[in-house]
Order: structure tokens, then C-alpha cells, then sequence
């Protein structure tokens, strides 16, 4: 064990001869301007997905549901629709492999997390205007109010 | 059983001790709103975090001295005086639970879901029918709130069927969330539970109602927005129950929306019964394009299909409602579509070619005829960049007949607000007095419908009818049915002429059916006299308003697509239809060349010699102006069908096979090109009233036809290739119209 240790420790002192020069300070300039598009390049991702065209939106209230839990979250939507029923099994293939991430991948907090990401991403957003509903006074009062004779249609 | 009640009775005591742990829990299930609370209650001064109201929402202060300040959970929100003691924690970010309750319906207090515990109130106070009042403290999650919650919940599930897997609400159910809150872990309930037979309510809903929590909000929907009486409630006690009376179809064109509203799965979607769960659904948020409202939809989809269509809030256009002909029109997208590009043979047979062959034929035919022999027609669920790049290819073709069906022979695209609503769909509910000139709201656009509904309920509005006889869902005075009666009122001769002069904002709404009349001038200008006379438009109030019919009305006539002359059908010899089914083709020369550019195969497709398959709206991404002017634009939710292509795709590869190559080949191009032309409809979500009013309008030298008005609508479920292709549009006008 302290064998393989000092092996190890040897090794690191070499590296550390060798690379120091050459590499980069960390330390000294640690807040890097990124670059729009820069970390999408970085990770490796392909040359046809660092372009897309996205759209940035939050997602309205589901008209079933009453509960706010999932609403103020940002999403991005890739518009992928490259997808097609395999005719194998019937399950459905796709050849983006951005076609499940916006839906379930990405939750941002803000508008603006969503924008700085997709910039850093280097893909052409576009943001949808989020509705909001609009509260107005409301009273239970109102059901017994008088509101002139009844109709005469027999309706 | 007698053995068994002893049993269990001796049991329940250590039940009910083991779950006293169960009790202490705070209600909130959301941790931060937990932490923040737990804050509140440490230190009593408002040095809390900012908490914004449930969804974002704005509060719309009548008069901003009569905000009152209440304290919810410590927090202090301001509110206006009269809202309720739920709007005000709402407005205070904190959602409470709730079953009967709805923000657009009225308040109902049946359900007891929303208790909350007050400061020196002795009992839990249900808060969506409580004001609130200045100064109220209001604590939503104290031990007693959630008891009495519990409480609640525990008899709401008394009689709830444990049905859940086989529900077809389960995973959006909002009885399902809360009792996940605050439901017990078993239930203490050893009697029988009641069933009720279901009911009958035609195509679209499905009715399991043992489900049913009697919050009476599908009863309260019906009277109060869709404007029909045929819901209620019969029977008291367990025997209580939501039926139509006598057995009877639901007749209203916004029937679905009580599947939305119904919190339970009593009332669901029958065609989308079993075919999914909600989970597996990707929601895409886009426009619809039935009608002119442009009312917002997601479409969800799974995998490669549309599984559904629900609304999606906007204030000013839909609310929270939709037609039931934008919720169910979506089996019509998968039914008769075009997916290959075809040829028509010798033999009068249609032969699938690939895409180069036609086009190269296509392009071959549009050179031989002579430029004015040339003429193209968009169909009513174009969008604006295949419009603008149709029209920009037939000019360079040296043809100018390119027009939008439905506008008529010789629309007036000179005057915006001539064509558009320029009250606007929110607007309508300022009005006191409608007069609706020869349109059918109900079946035309049935948001708008729904607007003066609502304008005739809450502040008793007059409407006036001119037209032929409809039904009405609202008090409606029926003043005539030809433009003769317009030309009374005009001349101050008829009773209705007092009612629009007095009114504060009378409306006045001329349907897009008019525009098919000769006459269309005259009667546009007897319009403008009766708005002149009775002070209609004003700085501040603009009531004159057209109703279209169509998604692709607007932003054709926005873009200009106005023929060069009216009956350049009669002498065409190249016709390009993209989407256009309702074009009057008698009169066309029988050796007329006739390109179909379409998704489904409909009455265009008749006569056509080469077709061209196109995306439909849930699969492209395309500009639409609804009836008010509001650009927006629709996004893919599905890919197309076959070798479908986008319809200004099309026109661009066939601009260039035809050696007229256009100059934008990206929808940034193609969009920054309807900049120029309508900058309008590049600001999308954002309404853009007309600047110019119609003062600046020619004299009309036309005669007055004193032919009735035409309905313009003949069959609500089916106006375009998506309904007519659709199986449930066809149930419904057989169940629903009435014979």
C-alpha cells in the first residue's frame, strides 16, 4: 500500500514538472468571460446542434389542475419534432438528441437563467410573452344581488 | 359483519392514535413555502422575503384607495377592498386548497376545502366566500386549517369511488393531489358507498358520476359561461346528484371546458378516453387556427401523434375556455392527409411522384400560361409566411391575383382598422349596447361569444340582431334580417337607434360574411353613418368592429393579398390553391392547370392536377392574426405527415425550379421580409390597433341590396379540412345541430 502510494506521489511530482509551465493559472483570473456559444463548443456537443433555434417560455397553468406547484418555472423547447414510430416495436424514435431534454431536462428559475444558458449554449432564443391571469374582486354576495326582473322567455 | 364492526370499532382509538403523528405535520407540502413561515412565526416584523402572487398574477385595483391591507401567514399583501379572504392569500403567493371554487365562475362555498383559521374567529372560515376584511390576520397552515381540511377531505372520499387507476384523470386530478395532502392514510368509512347511474351528455363528455363531489362547478360553467341551462343539481344529501333534468344532450359549443373544470373525473373527454395518461404527454404551447380568435392551446402529444388539445390562459383572448371545435379537431389531423406529392394521370388517377418531378412540372405549366392567366388563392388556415412568399412568387411571376378565400372579390385592405376588431376581445366587456350586423358570434367565434355573454350578464348589456334567424345563449333582441333595417337605424328611424346613441360604449360588430356581398361597400358605409350617428367611435372608444371568419383573414388582408381584378377565375388557365377547399371553381376554364397545396385531401383536391403535400398548424411554425389583430405565432408539435413540407418551404423550392428564385430561404429571412411589408405581424403576442380610422374612406356610390343576410357559418363542427377530416366533428354535427 504505502508502496503503491509513493508511486503515485512520484508520479503527480513529474506530472507537475511537466504541465505547470504550460498550463493556465487557475487561480488568478477565475472569472472568465464565456464567450456566446463557448460552452457548447467546450462539451463536445456537435456542430448541428450548437445552432438551434429554441424557444424560451414558462409554462402555463394545466386548465385540469387547479394546484400552483409547478407554475414560475422556465423551460426551453428545442421544436424537435424528428421523430417517428419505430415499426419495430411502435415506440416512438427520434433523431435529435435534444428531443427529451427541454421538456424533462431543463427547469430554470427565471427568464433570465434561461436566456444567459441558451447564449452560453450559442442558440438562437426566442421568448414567449407568459400570461398571467388577472385577479378581480370577487364576493359571495354577488349571487343574491338583485339583477332586475327575471326573463320572461322561459328560458 | 356485526363481528366485523366491533373489530374494527375497537380498533379505530389506536388508528386514530397512530395517526395523531400524521396530524401535527404542517400542511404545506412545499418546503420553501414551510421555511418562510416558519420565519414569520420567529419574528413577527415583515422582514420576509417578497413572495409573488399564485402564477404570477396581477391585481386589478378598481380604485387604488380602496386597498386594504390584510396579513396572510404573517406576511402583509395589499388588496383591493371586496376581495375575498382565498384572493388574498393568492395575491400573498399561497395556494390554497380548493374543490368548488373557480376564478372565472361564481363563488359557490359547498365544497368547505378552503378553510383557513382567522384571528379571533372561533371556527375555520371557508375563505373563498369570506372578504376580507382590513387588518384580517389569516393563518392558512396552523394544526386547526389542517384539520379541518382533513376533516373535509376525509367526507369527500367517503363516497369517492377508489377508481384511480382506471380514471382517466388520475394524474391531474385535483381531489387525487390534495388528498395526497391532506387525505388520511385509511379511511374510517365501513357502510356501503353510493353509486349514481351516469349520464348522457353527447359525444364529447364522458360522465362517470360516482366520482362526482357535487362542487357544482360543470353547473355553474354551464349557466354562467357557456350560457345554457341544462345542467344542475336534483336530490339532497347523499342522494344529491349533477344531471340535465330530463335526459338530454349537452347543446353548447363550450361543452368541453366542463372536462377541464370538473376537479374530479367525473366529467372527462370521451374521445380521449383511455388513450393516455397525462404523464406521457409532451405539451406544446401554440395558437389555434379553427377560428379567428387565435385562442391558445397546448397540444399534447405523444411520440408522433396528438393526443389532445387544451386551453391555455390569456386574458384577452380566451380566457381559460376553448371552442369544443379547437379541443376535439384533433383527430381530423390524422385522418385524410396528404403525404406525397402527386400527379394526376391520363386516366384521371392521382400517381405519387417524387417532389422534384412535380415541382419541375408544376414550374414547366406556370411558364406556358400567360402571366395574367395566373392566379393563387390561400386557404383559410394559411399562415402569413406562406401567404407572403405565395404572393411575393406569383408577382414574380408577373401575376397580381393573389387573394385570401373569404375575403371576398374585392376586399378593402387599404383601412386596417376596416378589417380587424378594434374594440378588442377583452375590450367587449366595457360595452353596454352590441348591435351584431349580419354575423352568428356563437358560431363564428365562439370566444367572442363568450365575451358578450359575459358583457350581458354582469352589466345587463342590449344586443341587437340583424340577420337570419340564430339562437342566441343570451338576451337578444332580433331587429331584422336584411340590410334594411341597418338603413332604419342609420336614419334614426328605428327603436335601436336610441339604444346605440345613449349607450356610454355601444359596440357595433359586422360579421366577415359580409365581404362576400356585392354590396359590401354600401352596407360598410350605412355602418359607418349609424357609428357616426351614435357617437361609436370616440378618442377613447373605438366600437366599430368586423368580425372575421377565418385564421388566415387578418394577416392576408394585413399583407395585402387583394386581387387585381374581381372575376379573374373565369379566364385563369394556372390556379394555385394552397389549402383553399371553399373556392367557387364553376366558373374556371375546363384545361385550367390546378396545383393543390395542402395537409388534407378535401374538396380542393377534386380538381387538382398535381398536388402538394403540406404541414398542418400543430407541425409548423407559423405567424397567425386573430380577429383582433394580436399577432401570434404556433409552434411544431408533431412532425408532419409522410413527405410533407411547410407551405413556404414550397413555394421557395419551387420559386427556384421555376428560375424565380425568391431571396429568403430561412424563416428569419422569410420573416424579416414580412417586415417590410406588415411590421405588425413580426409583434408577436402584442395587439396592434389600427392607426387609421374610417374617416379617411372614399364616398360609396354603391346601391343597397336589400337581400337578406347569409349565414356564414352553415355547420359549426365543420368549417375547414381539419374538422371535416375529423371523426368526432362529425358525431357532434349529427348528435348536436339541430335538424
Amino acid at each position: 500500500m504505502a508502496h503503491a502510494l509513493q508511486r503515485i506521489w512520484n508520479h503527480g511530482r513529474a506530472m507537475r514538472a511537466t504541465v505547470c509551465p504550460l498550463s493556465r493559472p487557475f487561480s488568478s483570473d477565475a472569472l472568465v468571460q464565456l464567450q456566446p456559444g463557448e460552452i457548447g463548443k467546450v462539451s463536445g456537443i456537435p456542430e448541428e446542434h450548437l445552432r438551434r433555434r429554441v424557444v424560451i417560455y414558462s409554462p402555463a397553468r394545466t386548465a385540469t389542475q387547479q394546484g400552483s406547484g409547478k407554475l414560475g418555472k422556465w423551460k426551453i423547447n428545442f421544436m424537435s419534432t424528428q421523430k417517428w414510430e419505430n415499426p419495430l416495436m411502435g415506440w416512438t424514435s427520434t433523431g435529435d438528441p435534444y428531443a427529451n431534454v427541454g421538456d424533462a431536462g431543463f427547469n430554470f428559475d427565471s427568464e433570465v437563467a434561461a436566456k444567459e444558458f441558451a447564449e452560453r449554449h450559442g442558440w438562437e432564443y426566442v421568448v414567449k410573452k407568459h400570461n398571467t391571469p388577472l385577479l378581480k374582486v370577487k364576493s359571495y354576495a354577488e349571487n343574491f344581488k338583485w339583477k332586475g326582473l327575471p326573463k320572461t322567455d322561459g328560458n | 359483519m356485526g363481528l366485523g364492526l366491533i373489530a374494527s370499532r375497537a380498533i379505530r382509538p389506536v388508528n386514530f392514535f397512530s395517526s395523531s403523528r400524521f396530524l401535527l405535520r404542517t400542511i404545506v407540502s412545499k418546503p420553501e413555502l414551510q421555511s418562510s413561515a416558519a420565519a414569520a412565526d420567529a419574528s413577527p416584523e415583515p422582514d420576509l422575503p417578497p413572495r409573488t402572487p399564485v402564477g404570477g398574477a396581477r391585481v386589478h385595483f378598481t380604485n387604488p384607495e380602496d386597498a386594504i391591507e390584510v396579513f396572510v401567514d404573517g406576511y402583509p399583501v395589499k388588496i383591493p377592498k371586496g376581495m375575498t379572504v382565498l384572493q388574498a392569500c393568492e395575491v400573498a403567493g399561497v395556494d390554497i386548497p380548493r374543490f368548488c371554487y373557480h376564478s372565472r365562475l361564481s363563488i359557490a362555498g359547498n365544497c368547505r376545502m378552503c378553510l383557513v383559521e382567522v384571528e379571533k374567529s372561533p371556527k375555520p372560515v371557508a375563505s373563498c366566500a369570506m372578504p376580507a376584511l382590513p387588518g384580517m390576520k389569516i393563518k392558512t397552515d396552523t394544526p386547526v386549517a389542517k384539520k379541518a381540511r382533513e376533516g373535509v377531505m376525509e367526507f369527500l372520499l367517503m363516497n369517492h369511488p377508489l377508481d384511480c387507476p382506471i380514471c382517466d384523470q388520475g394524474g391531474e386530478c385535483d381531489l387525487q393531489d390534495q388528498s395526497m395532502a391532506f387525505g388520511s392514510d385509511r379511511g374510517r368509512f365501513t357502510e356501503m358507498k353510493r353509486s349514481v347511474v351516469d349520464k348522457n351528455l353527447g359525444p364529447l363528455v364522458k360522465t362517470v358520476m360516482t366520482r362526482c363531489i357535487q362542487c357544482t362547478r360543470c353547473v355553474r360553467f354551464a349557466s354562467e359561461v357557456a350560457g345554457v341551462q341544462d345542467l344542475g343539481i336534483l336530490g339532497r344529501g347523499s342522494g344529491e346528484e349533477i344531471g340535465t333534468y330530463v335526459e338530454k344532450l349537452m347543446t353548447s359549443e363550450l361543452s368541453g371546458n366542463v372536462i377541464d373544470i370538473c376537479p374530479v373525473g367525473a366529467l372527462t373527454s370521451k374521445p380521449f378516453a383511455f388513450k393516455a395518461r397525462n404523464w406521457e404527454l409532451k405539451g406544446t404551447e401554440t395558437i389555434d387556427v379553427t377560428d379567428a380568435v387565435g385562442s391558445n392551446i397546448r397540444i399534447d402529444s405523444r411520440g408522433p401523434e396528438v393526443m389532445r388539445i387544451l386551453p391555455r390562459l390569456n386574458e384577452d383572448i380566451n380566457e381559460e375556455w376553448i371552442s369544443d371545435k379547437t379541443r376535439f379537431c384533433y383527430d381530423g389531423l390524422k385522418r385524410q392527409r396528404l403525404n406525397d406529392p402527386m400527379i394526376r394521370g391520363a386516366d384521371g388517377r392521382f400517381k405519387v411522384v417524387s417532389w422534384r418531378d412535380a415541382l419541375a412540372i408544376v414550374a414547366e405549366v406556370a411558364h406556358q400560361v400567360k402571366p395574367e392567366e395566373i392566379i393563387g388563392i390561400a386557404g383559410k388556415l394559411s399562415d402569413a409566411e406562406s401567404m407572403m412568399a405565395l404572393k411575393d412568387f406569383l408577382n414574380r411571376m408577373g401575376s397580381n391575383n393573389v387573394w385570401c378565400e373569404g375575403t371576398g372579390t374585392q376586399p378593402n385592405a387599404d383601412l386596417r382598422s376596416g378589417y380587424i376588431m378594434n374594440t378588442s376581445i377583452s375590450g367587449l366587456e366595457k360595452a353596454d349596447v352590441f348591435l351584431l350586423v349580419g354575423t352568428q358570434p356563437r358560431v363564428e367565434a365562439v370566444m367572442v361569444n363568450a365575451r358578450i355573454h359575459k358583457t350581458v350578464r354582469a352589466n345587463n348589456a342590449k344586443v341587437g340582431y340583424i340577420g337570419p334567424e340564430t339562437d342566441f345563449n343570451y338576451d337578444c333582441q332580433h331587429l331584422g334580417t336584411g340590410p334594411n333595417t341597418l338603413k332604419e337605424i342609420a336614419e334614426g328611424r328605428h327603436p335601436f337607434f336610441s339604444a346605440i346613441s345613449n349607450a356610454k360604449n355601444p359596440v357595433i360588430i359586422v360579421g366577415a360574411g359580409v365581404f362576400e356581398r356585392e354590396d359590401k361597400d354600401a352596407i360598410f358605409s350605412v355602418v359607418e353613418t349609424i357609428a357616426k350617428k351614435g357617437n361609436v367611435v370616440r378618442p377613447d372608444w373605438n366600437g366599430l368592429n368586423v368580425l372575421l371568419l377565418n385564421a388566415a383573414q387578418a394577416a392576408a388582408l394585413d399583407l395585402g393579398l387583394v386581387p387585381e381584378s374581381s372575376n379573374s377565375i373565369d379566364s385563369a388557365k394556372f390556379v394555385y390553391l394552397m389549402g383553399a377547399d371553399e373556392v367557387n371553381l364553376d366558373k374556371l376554364p375546363d384545361d385550367a392547370f390546378i396545383v393543390y397545396q395542402g395537409h388534407h385531401g378535401d374538396r380542393g383536391v377534386y380538381r387538382a392536377n398535381v398536388i402538394l403535400p403540406a404541414s398542418a398548424f400543430s407541425e409548423k411554425e407559423g405567424t397567425y392574426e386573430n380577429t383582433e389583430g394580436c399577432a401570434q405565432q404556433t409552434l411544431p408539435a408533431v412532425p408532419t405527415v409522410g413527405d410533407a413540407r411547410d407551405d413556404w418551404k414550397t413555394i421557395r423550392a419551387l420559386s427556384e425550379v421555376a428560375g424565380m428564385r425568391l431571396p429568403y430561404d430561412t424563416l428569419g429571412g422569410i420573416r424579416s421580409r414580412m417586415r417590410m411589408v406588415a411590421p405588425n405581424l413580426l409583434q408577436v403576442d402584442e395587439r396592434e390597433p389600427a392607426t387609421f380610422g374610417h374617416s379617411l374612406k372614399p364616398e360609396v356610390t354603391q346601391k343597397l341590396n336589400p337581400a337578406r343576410f347569409k349565414s356564414a357559418v352553415e355547420n359549426f363542427y365543420m368549417t375547414d379540412a381539419i374538422t371535416r377530416a375529423s371523426k368526432i366533428m362529425a358525431q357532434c354535427s349529427a348528435s348536436l345541430l339541430k335538424k
